[in-house]
């Protein structure tokens, strides 16, 4: 088969010892440097690019390095997330919603095991699905117009809010300020500044990482001041790698699930890792029923998201080298990677240079499988963070929260707003109000406004065009299920019979 | 009798909130020829969300949360002062001073005893310094 003597070809070009060596250490690079949130991927990579060109190291292998931080910066973001509740990116504030109830109830370890299980299950099916479907794919992918994109938010957002909190309105709420805080800015249609208070800074918008940060992390060390003894941190003992892949594999059709539906989403140019975290984590909520904890430490709830994320980073490769059209910022580093190295990603890049596609996909599969091999042994040294004593542990969550705000604008103001959003951040708590749907509203919004302008300019204003497709209509129809369904659900299971445990 | 003026607040607070959403896009303007729906369209979105979800809370509270009592609340305050001063220290006294000084306010509201309260700040403070400004090339402000 022609595809599998392609792919032996590539094996060879990634288990070359420079390829392999390089893939170890990008992983290992991006692990530390995913775990300080602020920094992200896209800034190591954009930081190793310049030396990679100094290097002289050939456009296959650089390509290997890179994308081996790219999943390494991811499941690094995924430990800070899980054992201090501080999300770097807007798809792991999913994994911190039962991460950290997890944590607080001293099952760090099984989380950690479970994100590095997940990870590797969605990374791995998405590569057989990115092999096998790359150009049928990408044809998918250009249907989506900006009607299609606009129906695919609203589910988003539909879904999100339905599940994420116990109550509708709760998580209504939540996507309402999110929206509203998308808007902050620039309007970049019509140069109009909006809620912008004269401040320069905000002219840019708000940048998601100081409202994830305040939201969450600052939030957080408020919470645990107000008791400083209840509430203190169970570690419970980290098991032996054996049992801690039994327990993940618990979750194996959870995983399975997330990484079909992230691959699919994480083809869209654009949407990626976030909507497919988040739709995969609505997903299982809704499929556990009252079976579920999620929200209050469920591993299906680390599970899903960490499995969508994977692999939606290998579905956004499709895009970029069949199309070349990166799907989100870090395929656009990497799009520039490969211009630098004139290699330019398109429909002939497979004939072109299939030393670099193939190359590519077989150090995909092994930088996941490093991935593993590198934290699950590791999983106990993280998990020692958990140690130290609170008066320690919780000013140093502070610090690290402070500095990686500081660290993305190198700005003060961000400062001042990552308090304002931790004040707020506590308030919305003592409310139960869900704060994921405000993290996606901050990063979808404007993209969710984007395309509605673009879809309302293409038609004239004719609001019609918004369910002229198929694809739209049945989107727009799911998110409609997806706020109608679960409380009729609910009042369906409840008399039949299953107590309901509170 | 249990107390519901949590939610009755919040929701009002979302309705106002609402209403000053759509005064202040008063202003917004779009190009009408390639924008059919302008500037004001979202905000509008995000306003009707909040009125909905506001008035939903407002006259169907649940019962409160525990509010924190007046030593915690003035601890919470205090805390808060010491992030805004944080805010402000930064960049004239430089990174390792002002998280030292940020930590060790923490630490201590975590009940933590001086020195090694003191000991924990500075060393955090030195290695996040060395983590971010020397190996990854953050311009973190010096002395």
């Amino acid at each position: 088969m022609d595809v599998l003597a392609h792919l032996a070809q590539g094996f060879g070009v990634a288990l070359q010892p420079l390829n392999l060596g390089l893939a170890f250490g990008g992983v290992l690079v991006g692990t530390v440097v995913g775990m300080l949130p602020g920094i992200g991927p896209i800034n190591a990579i954009a930081v190793l690019i310049p030396i990679t060109f100094a290097a002289g190291i050939p456009p296959a292998s650089a390509l290997i390095l890179l994308s081996g931080i790219y999943y390494g910066s991811q499941y690094g973001n995924s430990i800070s997330t899980i054992l201090l509740n501080v999300p770097g990116t807007a798809s792991s504030v999913i994994t911190a919603l039962d991460g950290y109830q997890l944590t607080r109830q001293g099952r760090a370890g099984a989380a950690l095991a479970v994100s590095a299980i997940a990870s590797f299950v969605g990374g791995t099916l998405s590569i057989f699905g990115l092999i096998f479907f790359a150009p049928l794919l990408a044809r998918w992918a250009i249907r989506f117009g900006p009607a299609e994109y606009f129906a695919l938010m609203v589910f988003a957002f539909a879904a999100l809010s339905s599940l994420a909190g116990k109550h509708l309105a709760r998580g209504l709420v939540a996507t309402g300020l999110g929206l509203l805080l998308g808007t902050v800015g620039l309007d970049p249609h019509s140069a109009v500044p909006r809620f912008t208070f004269g401040q320069v800074r905000l002219l840019d918008g708000m940048d998601f990482v100081v409202v994830t940060i305040g939201l969450f992390a600052v939030s957080e060390v408020l919470l645990m001041l107000e008791d400083t003894e209840k509430g203190r941190m169970t570690v419970g003992a980290v098991g032996r790698i054996t049992s801690m892949a039994r327990e993940a594999m618990t979750t194996w059709w959870v995983m399975v699930r997330g990484s079909v539906s992230g691959f699919l989403i994480g083809v869209l140019p654009g949407a990626g890792g976030t909507i497919a975290s988040f739709m995969a984590y609505a997903t299982e909520r809704q499929l556990a029923g009252e079976d579920g904890r999620f929200g209050e430490g469920d591993l299906r709830g680390v599970a899903a998201p960490e499995a969508a994320n994977n692999a939606s980073a290998n579905g956004a490769m499709i895009p970029l080298l069949t199309l070349g059209v990166p799907g989100s910022a870090t395929t656009a580093v990497l799009l520039g990677a490969l211009l630098g190295m004139n290699v330019t990603p398109g429909p002939l890049l497979i004939e072109r240079h299939p030393e670099i596609f193939w190359g590519l996909v077989a150090s995909m599969y092994i930088g996941n499988l490093l991935l593993l091999l590198l934290n699950l042994p590791l999983v106990g040294v993280f998990v020692s963070v958990l140690r130290l004593p609170r008066w320690l542990l919780m000013p140093g969550v502070a610090a690290i929260a402070f500095v990686a705000v500081y660290a993305v604008n190198t700005s003060a103001f961000d400062l001042v707003l990552v308090v304002a959003f931790g004040g707020l951040g506590w308030l919305l708590r003592k409310l139960d109000i869900p704060l994921a749907p405000i993290i996606l509203g901050v990063v979808l919004g404007p993209l969710m406004e984007k395309n509605l302008r673009r879809a309302m300019a293409l038609s004239d204003g004719d609001w019609s065009v918004l369910v002229s497709s198929p694809l739209a209509i049945s989107l727009l129809a799911l998110a409609g299920l997806s706020v109608v369904l679960p409380p009729l659900l609910r009042r369906w299971r409840v008399p039949a019979g299953r107590p309901r445990t509170s | 009798m249990i107390s519901r003026r949590a939610d009755r607040a919040a929701g009002i607070g979302l309705v106002l909130l609402a209403v000053a959403v759509v005064l202040a896009t008063r202003g917004f303007r779009g190009a009408f020829l390639t924008d059919p729906i302008g500037p004001r369209a979202m905000p509008w979105l995000a306003a009707g969300l909040l009125a909905l979800s506001g008035l939903w809370l407002a006259v169907r509270p649940h019962p409160d949360r525990d509010w924190p009592r007046a030593p915690v609340a003035r601890r919470l305050g205090v805390i808060t002062l010491v992030f805004l001063g944080y805010a402000a220290l930064l960049q004239p006294i430089g990174f390792v001073a002002a998280t030292t000084l940020l930590m060790l306010a923490l630490s201590r509201a975590f009940e933590g005893r001086f020195w090694p309260s003191l000991a924990g700040a500075l060393g955090v403070s030195v290695l996040l310094y060395l983590l971010f400004a020397v190996v990854l090339g953050v311009p973190l402000p010096v002395l």
